[in-house]
């Protein structure tokens, strides 16, 4: 019964703090993409409120000299995007380091909410009349989808930009046609010609394989974190004092303290990881759009 | 977990983020730090060239050495061979004077020889006159026997 009521608060706490603009109509004919996840869009622009206000804070104190304080703890950051950048990228582009330090200091900032209690900001929300909130950002889909998007749309706009047949040719001839084309017989060229839709079509998963993986990847991660996370809460959720007290309710609060700790440790790891990936596989993607055409 | 109109606000914040961080973060930062990186390898280069440059005076300053020292050594050898022909020419200088001197005390030892000789001379003739006065008893031609006299002692100098 008690696991039951655990395991329902732990789905009560997955909800979003949800906002629809339909809200004339009945729930069951509102249409799920005309809603706004409020929670989510709250943490985000206290994150970027965070990063912007800190960011204007520094720029009127950054020196030429040696850096001390802020400014050195910040450019360690910025030497280590760019040494990433510098290392995985063929030519210069000046969106590259920008980009990959602000997605890699984002999701690093979001994922770090996760190191909150896990249902302290929930019932805090609650306590002001919030029917739900969820805390860390990226474990909305909508984060990660966002962020996969820019870089897969930066992928095809710099592809096509500079090398614009190279690309569509891979579009539509690889991996079977261009074998097929190449070949003197008109009937294999025309079973070539045929292939084209299929080549398109494995092509076109194959690229949105790229966003869907990293934004999963991220997404999937802190979801299986956070839910860990109220899996241990839900070790020290206890009925009354008298379980509170007895030697099995003392054991559980120990184990729960000591492994909710340790998960902490380890899931603090897990974001800083993952804003890592985001940021490499980011910057990896740019650079073989970037990456010159072999004759 | 669904796909709703979060993601166009995630969109714009993303993006929003993005742009206001290279402005306000990345590019001053990443300047300040060109800067510093250029100042700091201006720096070693200016470092490298002094070091070159001392490398280069303290081979200078060795080949002037060297050259100083060969001079100085030629100018001792130069002054030593004068010192050794002023040498030469003093002592060569001193034995003509010596011998000059020897000369000239030869000449005047000759000359008061001489002179001496010609008052001895004319001292005996005068005794002699005057004691043959004073044996004769008479007075006779002084001149004339003062010649006689003088043309025998002369005689008997001359034989001496």
């Amino acid at each position: 019964m008690a696991a039951e009521e655990h395991s329902t608060g732990i789905a009560e706490h997955l909800q979003y703090w949800t906002y629809s603009f339909q809200q004339n109509l009945p729930v069951d004919e509102r249409n799920p993409f005309m809603q706004i996840h409020i929670d989510t869009m709250l943490v985000t622009g206290f994150v970027a409120c965070l990063i912007l206000g800190f960011s204007a804070w520094l720029k009127g104190r950054i020196v030429e000299g040696a850096p001390t304080g802020a400014q050195n703890a910040v450019e360690s950051i910025v030497g280590f995007v760019n040494d990433t950048v510098k290392d995985n990228f063929p030519v210069h582009n000046p969106l590259v380091a920008p980009l990959a330090l602000t997605i890699f200091v984002f999701i690093f900032l979001c994922n770090f909410f996760d190191i909150l209690p896990a249902y302290l900001l929930g019932h805090i929300a609650e306590g002001l009349g919030a029917p739900a909130f969820r805390p860390v950002p990226t474990n909305d889909l909508n984060l990660p989808v966002a962020m996969a998007l820019v870089v897969f749309a930066l992928v095809l706009y710099y592809e096509f930009k500079l090398k614009p047949i190279h690309f569509m040719k891979d579009l539509l001839l690889q991996p079977f046609a261009s074998l097929l084309l190449d070949s003197k017989n008109p009937v294999v060229k025309f079973l070539g010609v045929l292939l084209i839709p299929l080549n398109l079509t494995l092509k076109l998963i194959e690229e949105l394989a790229k966003p869907l993986s990293l934004s999963f990847r991220l997404f999937g991660n802190m979801f299986a974190g956070e839910v860990i996370f109220l899996l241990i809460a839900s070790l020290l959720l206890v009925d009354n004092m008298h379980d509170l007290m007895s030697f099995g309710g003392i054991v559980s609060e120990i184990m729960g303290l000591l492994v909710g700790l340790a998960w902490s440790f380890f899931h603090m790891f897990i974001g800083l990881l993952q804003a890592f990936i985001f940021m490499i596989l980011t910057v990896v993607y740019l650079s073989i759009a970037h990456q010159p055409v072999e004759h | 977990m669904s796909i709703d109109l979060t993601l166009v606000g995630q969109f714009i914040v993303f993006i929003t983020m993005l742009l206001l961080m290279k402005k306000m973060l990345y590019v001053p930062l990443n300047d300040a730090m060109e800067a510093r990186t250029q100042k700091i390898e201006a720096g070693l280069a200016a470092a490298d060239a002094g070091l070159e440059a001392k490398a280069k005076a303290d081979a200078d300053a060795a080949l002037q050495l060297d050259a100083a020292k060969s001079k100085a050594q030629e100018i001792v050898s130069a002054a030593e061979r004068r010192a050794a022909e002023v040498k030469e020419e003093a002592v060569i200088k001193a034995r003509l004077e010596a011998v000059a001197i020897v000369d000239a005390g030869k000449e005047e030892l000759a000359s008061e020889v001489s002179r001496a000789k010609q008052d001895l001379r004319e001292e005996v003739a005068g005794i002699a006159l005057q004691a043959a006065e004073k044996i004769v008893g008479v007075e006779l031609d002084a001149k004339r026997h003062a010649a006689l006299i003088h043309a025998s002692i002369s005689k008997g100098f001359d034989a001496a």
